[in-house]
């Protein structure tokens, strides 16, 4: 076998067996790797209706046919579980050298169930699996588990994915790290500490055979030199943090709360300012052109990796206007193991709340838009679970719910997940995408704000055309996610399905149609709906904030501009009916025939 | 008149849609309040119509106010031909500390091309209630700035953007006048704004530009590439007719720009950004 090794190993962390259990080869071919594979796999090892935190919870590692073939971007992994925070698919990527060395171990997956008696780290090679005890890691920041376990015997060469204390503690939007990366969202990370693990290092000796290794070279030079063209110039030259000043001036950035959609202090935190005051250095993935990552230095000198994502959800969405408090903040996120957007929106909803008279204790922490102080102590106290942070560590769904006061009015989530940094009522296929979203508020499993801002369609007013884009983009988002390629490469492929299938032909040797291509996208996308089915997703689970409904932009360029509950029906039913599935949202079997979705 | 303003042809288009047209080159919400069953051309705008026919501006602003989406709106009339965005964007300025922005040109208010707050919406239902159909009434009960006639010069030397049609003699005037700054070739005035990579090529955040009257996108790229040199090549294209792929041009901060060959108005902002909002 080509691109795959047709294997995965399971590890049952509570007795410590292991073993290899083979992979259809029908399987890598109808749904490739990363996340389709991982999706077939969670639908199948997870018990339906399975409590994300208890033993049985399947906590799933999925490679890719592309991860170690010297394609640009490709050395990444996914990670799926279901999502303590939403109940639903957890589904999230990380890359650099563990997913290299993940790959070398000669699995395309590795599967963890069970739940360890005390805090353990695995410690997995070729020649098998070892649990080995952790206590001396507790508590250790996924940086300092790294270094440590790279410094114990035999281990130089291993690479480290890991929890901080927030995993530890189950906060339920904790993260899975390796290398200041993140399988950020969704509480993966909260999955991991539930099973007692702390970290997984790996050190494989297993090289990624290819096909025709000549022309996969061909396609990956042509790869590396289209990376390194104008399309990625804003990535290669500022990072995601350009997106901040021009989100401000398009009225589309979520500031306190989304309450507004500009920041008054923009200026100060955008991405050029930052470029021009604090750069320190520019960083990039194992088996990547493009070199995305920005590191900024803080007053103090210390160095921090800043997204955009991060730079909104720490910023203006908290009313923070100091450059160094976030990353301050980012660096307690990095730190304890945190998902920064559900930290920023589970901070803002709190900060609204105090406003409101509510929650005396988050008072007590200083917490208000714009207190620096604030926000830094309560994100230690979200990842220590300490006094009200054990509150805020449910995530803005389950605090506002216990809180109550109707402040589930303002906690800005979809199905439990915190929205992204894109304002849903000035970018209209956007606010569909995240509704329908099978992983909740998520801006990477669709890009359906890209249409948004082509122009191609009107970003202020909805219509049920978006159900076909949104239905497109998902599908697209699903074929990346799961060869894996890095979706800042998106714009250089000039027939995205045909390239692609021609990649994955010459690496595995199997034929692939770019028609196949799609329809593979449409098959992943659809199995993660019907996981979501299984475990409890309702029709009235695909929707929007009420604020979001409720409340027009008071200010900016969309000053005025709203999305109101007839604009989004309208919106969803054009997706269903895109999607062809029925007008409640449930996927008919004819629909699982034609994919080739096996009905029981 | 003896006919439908609003449909008046005026550039080729119905006078309504050529107003609509210019607001929305500064707004993403516009309301037209509407006679009770007058005929409209489509518009992309919400549409409401008087509840009682005959209540004058004060019905009108009042209707518009109580459809429209934000807590302020400008207000104009359907014959406002000659609007201009620079006066109109320094009206909203200075609405932070006050409730009506108005200007006052040649000795009279000119209620029909000004800022209201909605606040002031209960005011204008008791004026209507009272059968006070003048919006001057309203002056005295509100936090009022009043924009002078050197303040609007500055913006608007001749004070154009108050001239509207009664008669058929002022139509006749308008299509004139606006068939003459065509042909007159008079130079326009736009923003460059840049974000990301283009901002720091250019260590700027922003340019005016002149160009000639009928001036296109591509023109408008050309007259930045001679500004700004750093820029051609990486965002700007070698020949300078079109951006490079990866960059985008968005206009006022609303429509994204499709076709380098449509004309650049008066006061527009051109705003170049990454054509990749991905983050």
């Amino acid at each position: 076998m080509h691109g795959f090794f047709g294997r995965l190993l399971h590890v049952d962390v509570t007795s410590g067996q292991s073993a290899y259990r083979d992979v259809e080869e029908s399987r890598l071919r109808k749904y490739l790797g990363g996340v389709g594979l991982g999706t077939t796999l969670l639908y199948e090892y997870a018990p339906a209706g399975v409590d994300p935190l208890s033993p049985a919870n399947p906590l799933i590692f999925a490679s890719a046919p592309l991860v170690g073939t010297g394609v640009t971007t490709t050395a990444k992994f996914a990670v799926l579980t279901k999502s303590p925070l939403t109940g639903l698919i957890a589904d999230s990527l990380s890359s650099s050298h563990f997913a290299l060395e993940l790959k070398r171990l000669g699995i395309d997956g590795l599967v963890i169930t069970g739940q360890a008696p005390s805090l353990v780290y695995l410690f997995i090679s070729g020649q098998g699996v070892e649990t080995r005890a952790a206590d001396h890691l507790r508590g250790k920041t996924p940086d300092e588990t790294h270094s440590i376990i790279r410094s114990e015997p035999g281990c130089s060469t291993v690479w480290v994915a890991s929890i901080g204390a927030a995993g530890e503690n189950r906060v339920r939007f904790a993260t899975i790290s390796n290398e200041g990366r993140h399988a950020g969202r969704g509480g993966v990370g909260a999955v991991m500490g539930a099973k007692n693990l702390k970290a997984i290092a790996v050190c494989g000796d297993r090289a990624t055979s290819v096909a025709y290794p000549e022309e996969v070279e061909t396609i990956a030079d042509s790869l590396r030199r289209r990376s390194v063209s104008s399309v990625t110039d804003k990535y290669r030259g500022l990072g995601t943090v350009a997106n901040l000043a021009v989100f401000n001036r398009l009225g589309t950035l979520p500031t306190r709360n989304f309450q507004q959609a500009t920041f008054e202090h923009a200026d100060a935190l955008s991405g050029e300012r930052l470029t021009e005051t604090s750069f320190s250095r520019r960083h990039g993935c194992a088996s990547c052109t493009i070199r995305c990552e920005r590191l900024f230095k803080s007053h103090t000198g210390e160095e921090q990796r800043l997204e955009y994502e991060t730079l909104f959800a720490l910023g203006p969405l908290c009313g923070i206007s100091d450059p160094d408090c976030v990353l301050r903040a980012a660096r307690l996120c990095d730190d304890y193991g945190l998902d920064a957007i559900s930290t920023g929106g589970t901070l803002s909803w709190a900060i609204e709340t105090v406003e409101k008279g509510l929650l005396p204790e988050a008072r007590a922490l200083g917490l208000r838009f714009g207190n620096a102080d604030g926000v830094l102590t309560a994100i230690h106290a979200i990842a220590e679970r300490q006094g009200i942070g054990a509150l805020l560590a449910e995530g803005s769904r389950r605090a506002a719910m216990a809180t109550g006061g109707g402040s589930s009015y303002w906690a800005m989530h979809v199905k439990g997940l915190e929205l992204p940094g894109y304002d849903p009522r000035s970018l209209k296929t956007m606010a569909l995408g995240l509704a329908v979203s099978p992983r909740g508020a998520c801006h990477n499993r669709s890009g359906a704000y890209e249409a948004d801002f082509s122009g191609e369609v009107d970003r202020l007013r909805g219509d049920s055309g978006r159900g076909a884009v949104v239905a497109a983009s998902e599908d697209f988002a699903a074929v990346l996610d799961s060869l894996i390629v890095c979706k800042f490469l998106r714009k250089c492929f000039t027939d995205f399905y045909a390239e692609a299938a021609e990649i994955l032909a010459r690496v595995t040797g199997w034929e692939y149609t770019g028609a196949e291509m799609r329809r593979a996208g449409e098959r992943i996308h659809t199995l993660k709906k019907l996981f979501n089915i299984r475990e409890g997703w309702r029709p009235d689970s695909d929707w929007l904030p009420e604020r979001l409904l409720g409340e027009n932009l008071p200010t900016g360029v969309a000053r005025g501009v709203g999305l109101s509950p007839d604009e989004l029906e309208e919106m969803i039913r054009g997706y269903y009916q895109a999607r062809e599935w029925d007008e409640n949202g449930f996927v008919p079997e004819r629909k699982l025939e034609q994919l080739e979705i096996p009905t029981s | 008149m003896g006919r439908s303003k609003a449909l008046l042809l005026f550039d080729e288009e119905p006078l309504i849609v050529h107003v609509v047209a210019t607001l929305q080159r500064l707004f993403a919400d516009v309301v037209v309040v509407a006679a009770p069953e007058q005929d409209l051309p489509s518009m992309p705008v919400r549409l409401v119509s008087d509840e009682v026919a005959y209540q004058g501006p004060v019905g009108g602003i009042y209707y518009g106010l109580m459809a429209a989406g934000s807590d302020a709106a400008f207000v104009t009339s359907c014959d406002s031909v000659f609007l201009n965005i620079d006066l109109i964007a320094h009206l909203l300025d200075q609405l932070p500390e006050h409730d009506v922005v108005v200007p006052h040109w040649q000795g009279r208010f000119q209620p029909l091309h000004a800022v209201y707050r909605r606040s002031v919406s209960p005011l204008l239902a008791e004026q209507l209630a009272r059968g006070q159909l003048r919006p001057v009434h309203l002056f005295d009960k509100v936090r009022l700035r009043r924009v002078d006639e050197d303040e609007i010069r500055r913006f608007d030397p001749e004070g154009s953007s108050f001239y509207n049609m009664n008669t058929p003699e002022d139509y006749a005037e308008a299509l004139k006048r606006w068939s003459v700054t065509r042909r007159a070739g008079h130079s326009i005035q736009c923003t460059v704004e840049l974000f990301g990579i283009a901002r720091l090529l250019a260590r700027t955040s922003s340019i005016a530009l002149t160009l000639p009257a009928g001036a296109t996108f591509s023109d408008a790229f050309a007259a930045l590439a001679e500004k700004l040199p750093a820029l051609v090549g990486r965002v700007i294209s070698a020949d300078r007719t079109r951006l490079v792929d990866g960059y985008g041009c968005n206009l006022n901060g609303l429509a994204f720009v499709r076709t380098p060959t449509a004309e650049v108005n008066p006061g527009d902002s051109l705003i170049i950004l990454s054509a990749d909002a991905g983050g």
